[in-house]
């Protein structure tokens, strides 16, 4: 039988950065799955051996828009690991503040951009808005929604005024109040019931085999998350949980995606409240030893990881990224077999794909040997149909 | 989650495939050669309980690359097993029929380094451009890009 | 036709292009903090769409094409392919500092030049990444150029034509 492909253009109508899959499908299933990625490949990790310390950082945050912090944070500490530095408590309650606030508005966009995937386009708009108040509290503190430039090698760049605590602080109980709405949407909203239950299937071992990290794994009972298992900032001497569920389909993974939001308000929350006094920052030496760290961070989509490796000036002689989104492709390609067709864009949007941290469509139909164009709107109009289909029998 | 790994029981298991280094509180390395990383994979996948591969890292220490494969499990343990391989005949056996991730991360290796995995499904062109030459290998300490070279993209007098 | 009925035409083309432009995004490799900021002007909070403003799928469809990102090697064949296909008048609005000239990743081997060195930019944005009030005001500005290329009668006055090369690809010796 003859393979057609079906492209989809990496411009896409909203949302998405490009991406190129190859989907080999019989009829409406889909049998294998092969990715082209990386359109937004620009070289930084070469870059990054040529610019100092204080340079690469913004480099690094600008690696991806929405978990910036992620990345600025998990290479500051693996340097200051490197140079055996221990930055001051209250630094480290400031990284963890801004690190949690991300970790909301990234969990907030993805549940507006889920919505999105399945035609509910209110839920994008409520969550976007409740977003606002994330970013306006970052905006405050930082200076910027994203892209804080918090970080450096000793510590934070900027300090938190009792104004800005207090700003904070009035913001959560409307955040706090909204999530409780989106956790009962999570068990009494139909549209979201019945697109989300049963679709992207994962079992735990299967989780485990594909090297699946973040929301993606835990929906699937892996409790695997860096903040338990190497601890850094501060998250060893604070109250909080891992969320884990056990649907392992993407309907687990809304439910532990909303479970993190609110354990991040909390964390925020104690963060605020509990914020010690002292300096954000210590001199760190310019140069770094001759050393090599592999620096692990819970970033909102997984785990993100640092390879670093210093050679005694003051930059850096390798940086290896591993991205979480990366080691999640590998759970998406497989647990896509056996779906149907229509339901490509909610199962890659469930990983909450972030492809500028890691780098359209096209479809291989070998039952009919057609092909043609097809877009993400298309498929989401078919998945809609399927289900006003599968509704009415 | 189970009781971290001690020193004991990673020299114990590991030591007949090389040198094993407890490098951090919860970090060993231990570093063996190309022929024998695929027992030294398996061996840490079943005797150590890791069962999840964090990454593979590589680096180019101008004499030879280096690979790191990183793997931990519920131990919370970190485990990396660290070869090296020559420069000028960089070839490894794959790990993605052992291990499952471990095939999109050899395509991204192969793209950047040029090292060669002998096996793997698909070694296709993963990161770079569609038009980027053969043999240009970016993360190469050596390589810097040439002024002639047409690397892709439309140049500026297309425009 | 008379010349009366094909001016009132025109003037009513014209009107609609200024009072309701659509525009499409193209990310051209960037970290995406740009179009994350674009569609956060389709929230309640900034809300373009009172505007008249659509954000379209289609090149084919849109007045303005907004581009962020560097403009990466792999995308910059695209992003010249979607820009021939978008129909006259058509405006280009590059997002940010990577828009500019690359941002922080001027230079680095996977990048271009810029996005003026594959498409011609007539809006440039500043920002890293500029905010939802920015990108509004960059879509007035091309509103601004709108009616003064209707005034000239095109283009020309500040832009010269770019000649569309038939293979968007070519090989030979080029400045990297």
């Amino acid at each position: 039988m003859a393979e057609v492909i079906i492209p989809i253009g990496p411009q896409h109508p909203a949302l998405k950065e490009p991406v190129n899959f190859r989907v080999i499908a019989d009829g409406e299933k889909i049998v294998r799955l092969e990715l082209t990625l990386a359109y937004t490949h620009r070289g930084i990790e070469k870059a990054a051996e040529s610019r100092d310390f204080i340079r690469v950082l913004p480099l690094l945050e600008r690696v991806c828009g929405i978990c910036s912090h992620s990345h600025a944070t998990v290479f500051a500490k693996g340097i200051e690991e490197i140079m055996q530095v221990e930055i001051p408590p209250r630094a480290q309650y400031i990284r963890t503040i801004i690190a949690e606030l991300e970790r909301m508005h990234s969990h907030l966009l993805w549940l507006g951009v889920a919505g999105h995937e399945i035609g509910f386009n209110t839920l994008f708009m409520w969550t976007w808005r409740d977003r606002e108040a994330v970013q306006d509290t970052l905006e405050e503190m930082s200076g910027n929604r994203v892209h804080y430039n918090m970080n450096e090698v000793g510590g934070v760049r900027c300090d938190l005024s009792p104004s800005q605590v207090r700003a904070a602080l009035a913001r959560l109980p409307l955040l706090e109040e909204r999530l409780k709405k989106y956790v009962a949407m999570l068990e009494e909203e139909e549209t979201m019931l019945l697109r989300f239950k049963g679709v992207g299937k994962m079992t735990r071992h299967e989780a485990l085999a594909y090297g699946a990290v973040g929301p993606t794994a835990r929906a699937s009972g892996v409790a695997c998350d860096a903040r338990h298992e190497d601890p850094y900032c501060v998250y060893a001497e604070i109250p909080w949980d891992v969320v884990t569920d056990t649907n392992g389909d993407v309907y687990g993974r809304t439910c532990v995606r909303i479970g993190e939001l609110r354990e991040s308000a909390k964390i925020v929350r104690y963060c605020l409240e509990h914020l010690p006094e002292g300096e954000i920052r210590v001199p760190a030496p310019k140069v770094a030893p001759t050393g090599e760290c592999l620096s692990r961070y819970e970033a909102p989509r997984g785990e993100l990881v640092h390879f670093i490796r210093t050679n005694g000036t003051d930059k850096v002689e390798r940086l290896d990224i591993r991205t979480p989104t990366l080691a999640n492709w590998t759970s998406v390609a497989m647990c896509l077999a056996g779906q149907h067709l229509a339901d490509i864009p909610v199962i890659v949007a469930a990983i909450d794909p972030c492809l500028s941290c890691t780098s359209r469509l096209t479809v291989l139909d070998n039952s009919t040997g057609t092909g043609g164009m097809i877009t993400f709107d298309e498929l989401r109009r078919r998945n809609r149909a399927r289900w006003q289909e599968e509704e009415r029998t | 989650m189970t009781d971290p790994l001690t020193e004991d029981v990673v020299a114990g298991t590991m030591s007949t495939f090389g040198t094993v280094e407890h490098v951090r509180k919860n970090r060993f390395r231990i570093t063996t050669t190309p022929d024998q990383i695929r027992d030294a994979v398996k061996t840490v996948h079943a005797a150590l309980s890791c069962d999840r591969l964090v990454t593979i890292s590589t680096a180019d220490t101008r004499q030879a690359f280096e690979l790191h494969y990183h793997f931990t499990g519920q131990h919370r343990t970190l485990v990396t097993v660290t070869i090296a391989i020559p420069r000028d005949a960089p070839e490894l056996p794959t790990m993605s029929d052992l291990l499952l991730p471990a095939g999109i991360y050899e395509r991204q290796i192969h793209d950047l380094f040029g090292i060669v995995f002998t096996g793997h499904p698909d070694l296709a062109r993963i990161l770079l451009n569609e038009d980027w030459p053969e043999n240009e290998h970016p993360l190469r300490k050596d390589w810097k890009p040439d002024g002639k070279t047409f690397y892709g993209g439309t140049p500026p007098e297309g425009r | 036709m008379t010349g009366t009925s094909h001016n009132w035409s025109q003037r009513l083309v014209n009107w609609a292009r200024m009072k309701s432009p659509w525009i499409t995004i193209f990310n051209s490799g960037g970290c995406n903090a740009c179009d994350i900021e674009i569609l956060a002007c389709l929230i309640p909070r900034f809300d373009i769409e009172r505007f008249g403003i659509l954000a379209k799928g289609s090149p084919r469809h849109a007045d303005i094409l907004i581009v962020t990102g560097p403009a990466t090697l792999k995308q910059a064949t695209r992003l010249r392919r979607v820009w021939e296909q978008m129909p006259e008048p058509k405006y280009v609005i590059a997002m940010g500092a990577c828009g500019a000239g690359g941002g922080v990743f001027h230079g680095l081997y996977h990048v271009s030049e810029s996005v003026d060195a594959i498409i011609p930019v007539d809006v440039f944005v500043a920002g890293c990444p500029p905010r939802p009030d920015e990108v509004i005001n960059a879509v007035v500005t091309c509103l601004g150029l709108l009616a003064e290329d209707i005034a000239h009668g095109g283009k020309g006055w500040r832009q010269k034509k770019v000649v569309e090369h038939p293979d968007t690809m070519p090989h030979g010796e080029v400045q990297v």
